[in-house]
């Protein structure tokens, strides 16, 4: 097992001991928390306006910078640049630490997340032997954020968006993590390096290609399932119930303003790579690939979740909350748990 | 020309289908005080406590089930209510019901229990001109706030009285639940006047059970600018001309001026060069496709969450029919292209390239629509959301006199252009298109087949242009500079709009400007059926469902 990204500062940094572990665990956190929010970053402000664009035949931002790019700086100037309006007869300690439960609550989730390396550097800030249940309960916590944000703001579209919200992710995370469980059989182990290592095994190969045995190959049904399963977690089209716009404004965050608002959006955003990073680690052989860097690999199969998500939003209806809640009671939980029988049933065969 | 023909002949018609005004006078013997003359109908004065009755009779006995427009209008010695009455069988049977009251007590008995669609007109009568509806279910004020003093379409109304009244004095929201729901968990929740899914100022004032909506409560008038006293104030001959285009201000403008064209025109005996009508079919058929486009678009909003790629497919097309539009009238949304007894100005030059840009559009527009299908009414997601939902039955759909593609969505085969013909359209060939859904779903799908058809029409009409011999090509007849109709003269007509009948009442009081102007707002009355479509539904669908009225607030408030 390589050197986990911590160990690599402080032995570059030559402290040892206690204060080495905590400076190469807070420089180590600092540094992948940052490559987060500049995709995010990316992505919000500029890159999935330009992704709409193109769906929409139209050109998407073009004034400021290369491709427009810098309006990323012109809008995070613009946001944080606003008032924050405090609405009256808000609950102030819960609507203020909404925005950042549901900020920190996504951050948490990459603590675990194996990116593959770069330079010889692994990056991965931890490998507990419980990886994967980490992921999905910080991912969890999310929840309790929406529900803060909802009940706090002493708003009704506030209120029913926040009710939704949990509706919703009561729905979906048990298929999500059933689904992630059949994983969890396959290899054997909740560590995230033992779910990456178990799929870099050759499946087949046809003349000089060889098929990795990733398990969204080996069992597409369960990717499929995760895939929906996780845009109803991140609220996306068609399941972005919890906001709906057009039925109740804004949802759970409609009175946020500002650095509020900013920080929501941004949980979002996290949320959408978190799941991205999860498809990618559980069933897309994490940062497994050829020639490049694992780190780019990874990137690439992280955007390329997003840019599935973007693709639903720009072109699937919303469906109505009833109908939702029932394809997730009735629909996807029984297909998550035949996928896990099935799955256990054969892996006990091959086993025998 | 209903799909279900009448078991026997309605009462006051012929064998050869015209109407019989002394059989139908003799079938009101009793309540009959008078006949009038007006110019689209004749007028039977009842007395103002026996309207109910009189109303009744005549849906049952002749047929006469489309209550179109309630008309209030203020006269020197009394106040006086008309009932436009048509069939939606043939909409050419007209009957006016005329109920004069007194000036000293204008109190008359409402239609409201016959028709649902009398509930809001004369509620709107009530505002503006002060009758009192005796019966009425809920007599508030519709289009002013209900602390407003006086009534202004009256002739005693005080313009110098302040009307600024503090907020506390306003009504409690609260105070107005209709139908107070005994459950402790309901939630009133006020959608709108500034709520992404009205399309407008609408206030929808909404009590919900969870997530369902037990009550709503449509609140218009936020949009009023008094268009109809404006058109009062405004000459015939050229100034009237421009307001239509205000009213559904969503690119249906040349629809909305054929509305006040084809009524003054009628008032006025003008005749209307054939070379003229086919180019007013033209445009007026552009309009309606792009109205459609958009309508079809924010209906996809609705249902879609944000902006997404149909909202945006559909703008870029309706781009293409407001650059035809744009180079045929020089705007692209005030019009302002009719004129009485004709145009404004002939189509522009080079004609051939002119006509080449509207056959390419033409061509277009039926391959695109096979991508709305695609995208919309073959998407399972969008069927799951929009069947079986904001359900309008028939018999419903009448009694809320409900027109255009909302009607024809609920199985009612009524389209004025067909039935009623006007301008070019009894030469041309297109087909109504109707939907038996009475669903969200119906309606979108009747708004994009009505696009192929109007696209047909358009190409029809540049067939005709290409032909037409240069020297008849005559855009304006001979018309007086001051058109003076004699006084007291009446004629109520409609077109069929983007939404529906459009209607213009004119009376006139022999001078240049008319004495009273009223307009039939086709999303007005669709709006009223709100109640039907939404209540039971949840949140959701009634979005979808008011978003598949396709209302304009413009045309609603006037």
């Amino acid at each position: 097992m390589s050197t986990l990204l911590p160990e690599t500062i402080s032995d570059a940094l030559g402290i040892g001991g206690v204060t080495g572990t905590f400076l190469g665990g807070v420089i180590g956190a600092a540094l992948v928390g940052s490559f987060i929010l500049v995709n995010t970053a990316v992505a919000g402000p500029w890159l999935k306006r330009k992704i709409m664009a193109s769906f929409w035949e139209k050109i998407g931002p073009n004034h400021i910078g290369p491709f427009g790019s810098l309006i990323m700086v012109a809008d995070a100037v613009r946001l944080i640049s606003k008032e924050l309006v405090v609405p009256e007869g808000v609950d102030r300690p819960a609507w203020d630490l909404a925005p950042m439960v549901l900020a920190s609550s996504a951050l948490l989730g990459f603590a675990v997340i194996p990116m593959g390396s770069i330079l010889g550097i692994n990056v991965q800030l931890a490998d507990p032997e419980v990886g994967l249940a980490f992921v999905f309960a910080v991912a969890s916590i999310a929840s309790v954020g929406l529900v803060m944000a909802g009940y706090a703001s002493n708003n009704k579209f506030s209120f029913l968006g926040g009710l939704r919200a949990v509706a919703q992710n009561l729905a979906y995370e048990i298929p999500l993590i059933l689904t992630g469980i059949s994983v969890v059989i396959f290899a054997g182990s909740l560590q995230m390096s033992e779910i990456v290592a178990a799929q870099s095994q050759t499946l087949l190969s046809v003349g000089p290609v060889d098929v990795p045995a990733w398990f969204g190959i080996l069992n597409p049904f369960a990717l499929a399932l995760f895939l929906v399963a996780n845009l109803a977690e991140v609220g996306r089209n068609p399941f972005d119930i919890p906001e709906a716009p057009t039925e109740i404004v804004a949802g759970y965050q409609t009175e946020y303003s500002s650095v509020y608002f900013v920080l929501l959006y941004l949980g979002e955003f996290i949320h959408i790579f978190l799941g991205g990073a999860i498809v990618a680690t559980v069933f897309l052989g994490g940062p497994a690939g050829p020639v490049l860097p694992g780190i780019v690999w990874f990137l690439v199969k992280i955007w390329a979740v997003f840019l599935f998500t973007q693709w639903c939003r720009s072109s699937l209806p919303r469906i109505r909350v009833d109908q939702l809640i029932g394809i997730g009671w009735k629909g996807l939980l029984l297909a998550s748990f035949a996928n896990l029988i099935v799955t256990a049933a054969i892996v006990g065969v091959l086993a025998v | 020309m209903s799909l279900e023909q009448p078991r026997q002949r309605d009462v006051g018609v012929t064998p050869d289908g015209e109407l019989d005004y002394d059989e139908l006078a003799d079938l009101l013997e009793e309540y009959l005080l008078d006949r009038e003359e007006h110019m689209n109908a004749q007028g039977f004065v009842v007395r103002p406590d026996e309207v109910a009755a009189v109303l009744e009779t005549l849906r049952e006995e002749a047929g006469f089930d489309h209550l179109s427009l309630v008309t209030a209008q203020d006269y020197q010695d009394r106040y006086e209510s008309i009932y436009h009455l048509k069939k939606y069988s043939d909409p050419t049977h007209e009957l006016s019901v005329v109920v004069p009251t007194t000036r000293e007590n204008p109190l008359s008995q409402s239609a409201a229990p016959v028709f649902e669609t009398a509930n809001w007109h004369e509620r709107e009568a009530y505002d503006l001109v002060g009758i009192e509806y005796d019966e009425h279910p809920d007599l508030r004020r519709i289009l002013l706030p209900e602390t407003w003093q006086g009534h202004p379409l009256s002739s005693d109304y005080n313009q110098d009285q302040p009307q600024i009244v503090p907020l506390r004095e306003q009504a409690d929201p609260m105070e107005h639940k209709t139908q107070a729901p005994d459950e402790q968990d309901a939630m009133f929740v006020n959608i709108g006047p500034h709520h992404p899914a009205t399309h407008g100022v609408l206030h929808l004032k909404t009590v919900l059970d969870g997530e369902q909506v037990v009550d709503v409560d449509p609140d218009i008038g936020y949009l009023h600018r008094c268009e109809e006293q404006m058109c009062e104030q405004s000459t015939y001959r050229h100034q009237i001309m421009p307001y239509p285009d205000r009213w559904d201000y969503i690119s249906a403008g040349i629809l909305n001026e054929w509305a006040y064209a084809r009524t003054a025109e009628t008032l006025a005996d003008i005749e209307v060069p054939d070379y003229a009508q086919v180019i007013r079919t033209m445009s007026a058929e552009m309009c309606r496709i792009a109205a459609h486009l958009l309508a079809v678009g924010t209906f996809a909003l609705d249902i879609y969450g944000d902006f997404t790629a149909i909202f945006m497919y559909a703008i870029t097309d309706r781009e293409k029919v407001q650059h035809l539009l744009e180079d045929l009238t020089g705007q692209r949304l005030m019009f302002n292209y009719l004129r009485l007894g004709g145009l404004a100005w002939d189509l522009p030059e080079p004609r051939e390239e002119y006509f080449e840009n509207v056959r390419n559009f033409c061509e277009y527009i039926p391959e695109r629509l096979e991508e709305y299908h695609n995208l919309l009414t073959g998407n399972e997601l969008f069927q799951m959301r929009v069947l079986d939902t904001g359900v309008l039955p028939p018999e419903k759909a009448k009694d809320y006199g409900c027109t255009g593609p909302v009607a024809r969505a609920s199985g009612i085969d009524y389209d004025l252009r067909r039935d009623d013909p006007y301008g070019y359209y009894d030469e041309l060939e297109f087909d109504v298109v109707t939907r038996d859904g009475c669903d969200n779903f119906a309606r979108a799908s009747v708004r994009l087949e009505e696009i192929r058809q109007s696209a047909r029409i358009i190409e029809q009409c540049v067939d005709l242009l290409e032909d037409w011999p240069e020297d008849e090509r005559e855009i304006q007849s001979n018309v007086p500079r001051t058109l003076k109709p004699d006084p007291d003269t009446e004629v109520y007509k409609a077109v069929e709009g983007a939404k529906g009948e459009l209607g213009i009442y004119i009376r006139s009081d022999g001078s240049d400007k008319p004495g009273r102007f009223k307009i039939r707002s086709p999303a007005f009355c669709n709006l009223q059926s709100m109640e039907v479509l939404a209540e039971g539904e949840y949140i959701p669908d009634m979005v979808a469902a008011l978003g598949s009225l396709d209302i304009v607030l413009g045309e609603v408030d006037r």
